[in-house]
């Protein structure tokens, strides 16, 4: 089963909700596959991990097999390939990889090359559990490969994935939460957090994926979120009570229910309610 | 000779927009027999490479010289691979402001040192 953790806005408290999931859900394996900033790995403390290029194909063309008939440019959507009056000029950082222009070429003028975008690590944490990540490189426009990629290291049916999402909805998030079978939005309680909680609900009841929310600084802020919760039938699945501890242990990178025993049975009992929603479905 | 000049609206009286991939329409002038034209850059909306596409669009209205508020550098490779010429529309605001000043050679072409993009 794959449990995607996700957030309206970065800084919320993905990763403290999936660290926590990681070390208290027997034999799960968790993915974080913010490509453009993991900090996963940071809090489950990866010792050596092993790493992998991840690559991109672009086109490159040969001038003498090419006669500048047009077709590639129009085909692509990207305007990644576009035929000018003496050369057809390739912007490689727009290409989305996905090999038409090589077909539609009546010439077959048009070969790929390859270009490292960035690298997935997978290992094991300090708490004996396994994690990848992904990095993308500085100046790469998409990390979605690396995330399909990070997801099909992993595909297992035996156990529990948890994903730290990248934050907000964008092309990435969508990759990163496709075919998870259940989502796990984690928000504040203040008008921001609601505001922003409620793209990403937006996107998960159009993918159709079922969600439920987890309350993380409880009881600071207001009533908002509560109110919005009930009017729109969403699940809490839990809340982490704002406690200045939990903070102090997030900024010494640290799992907090590890240190803090009568916060133990929080996350089992969030995922023990994540498998009753399931089940109810 | 045709030129193209980033314009809102149609016409010599537009004002000129200050983004090229997204300008709203390009007014062309023939300056051969003076006919103005003002085609919409379809490329406006493309989520990307919209700088590439509108100069695709320029050269299949046989453009030969670009005036433009500045260039991305993708824009601009493929003003090079078009051979089309670009020129620097400056602090202009109005379209025919920039012919006039065109045709009395107040402006500057965009000269490219060393990768970089001088005005
Ligand atoms: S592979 Fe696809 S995206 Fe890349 S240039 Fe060719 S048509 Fe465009
Ligand atoms: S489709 Fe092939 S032959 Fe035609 S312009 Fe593109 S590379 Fe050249």
């Amino acid at each position: 089963m794959k449990i995607a953790v996700l957030s309206g806005k970065g800084g919320t408290g993905k990763t403290t909700v999936t660290s926590n999931f990681a070390v208290n859900i027997k034999n799960s394996i968790s993915i974080d596959s913010d490509v453009e900033e993991p900090n996963l790995h940071i809090f489950m403390d990866m010792k050596k991990p092993a790493f992998k290029p991840v690559y991109t194909l672009y086109p490159s063309i040969d001038e003498n097999l090419c006669n500048l008939c047009g077709r590639c440019g129009e085909f692509c959507n990207y305007h990644a390939i576009i035929p000018a009056k003496n050369q057809v000029i390739v912007f490689s950082e727009s290409c989305h990889d996905c090999g038409g222009c090589k077909l539609v070429c009546p010439n077959g003028a048009i070969t790929y090359k390859k270009r490292e975008i960035g690298q997935i690590f997978s290992g094991r944490s300090k708490y004996d559990t396994e994690l990848h990540y992904g990095l993308l490189n500085i100046g790469e426009m998409s990390g979605v490969k690396i995330i399909d990629q990070l997801k099909q290291s992993t595909d297992s049916d035996e156990n529990i994935i948890f994903i730290d999402s990248p934050p907000g909805t964008s092309c990435a998030t969508v990759a990163a939460v496709e075919d998870a079978d259940y989502a796990v939005i984690v928000s504040e309680p203040t008008p921001f957090g609601v505001s922003d909680m409620k793209m990403v609900v937006e996107m998960l009841r159009q993918m159709k994926i079922p969600f439920g929310l987890i309350i993380n600084k409880a009881g600071l802020g207001d009533e908002e979120i509560y109110h919005y919760c009930r009017d729109e039938n969403i699940e809490i699945l839990g809340e982490i009570p704002f406690d200045k501890r939990i903070a102090e242990l997030y900024a010494h990178g640290k799992i907090f229910s590890i240190s803090l025993p009568e916060y133990k049975n929080l996350f089992t009992d969030i995922y023990k309610n994540i498998i009753e929603e399931r089940r109810s479905l | 000779m045709r030129i193209s000049i980033c314009s809102k609206k149609a016409g010599l009286d537009s004002l000129v927009d200050e983004r090229f991939g997204r300008s709203e329409n390009f007014t062309i002038i023939d300056l051969d027999t003076d006919i103005v034209e003002t085609i919409e850059n379809t490329a406006k909306n493309d989520p990307s490479g919209a700088g590439g596409e509108a100069v695709r669009l320029l050269s299949k209205y046989k453009v030969d010289v670009a005036v433009v508020p500045h260039l991305g550098p993708k824009a601009e490779k493929a003003m090079e691979a078009f051979e089309i010429k670009t020129i620097s529309q400056g602090d202009y605001k109005i379209v025919g402001e920039i012919l006039e000043a065109y045709k009395a050679g107040k402006l500057k072409e965009i000269v490219k040192i060393k990768g970089l993009t001088r005005l």
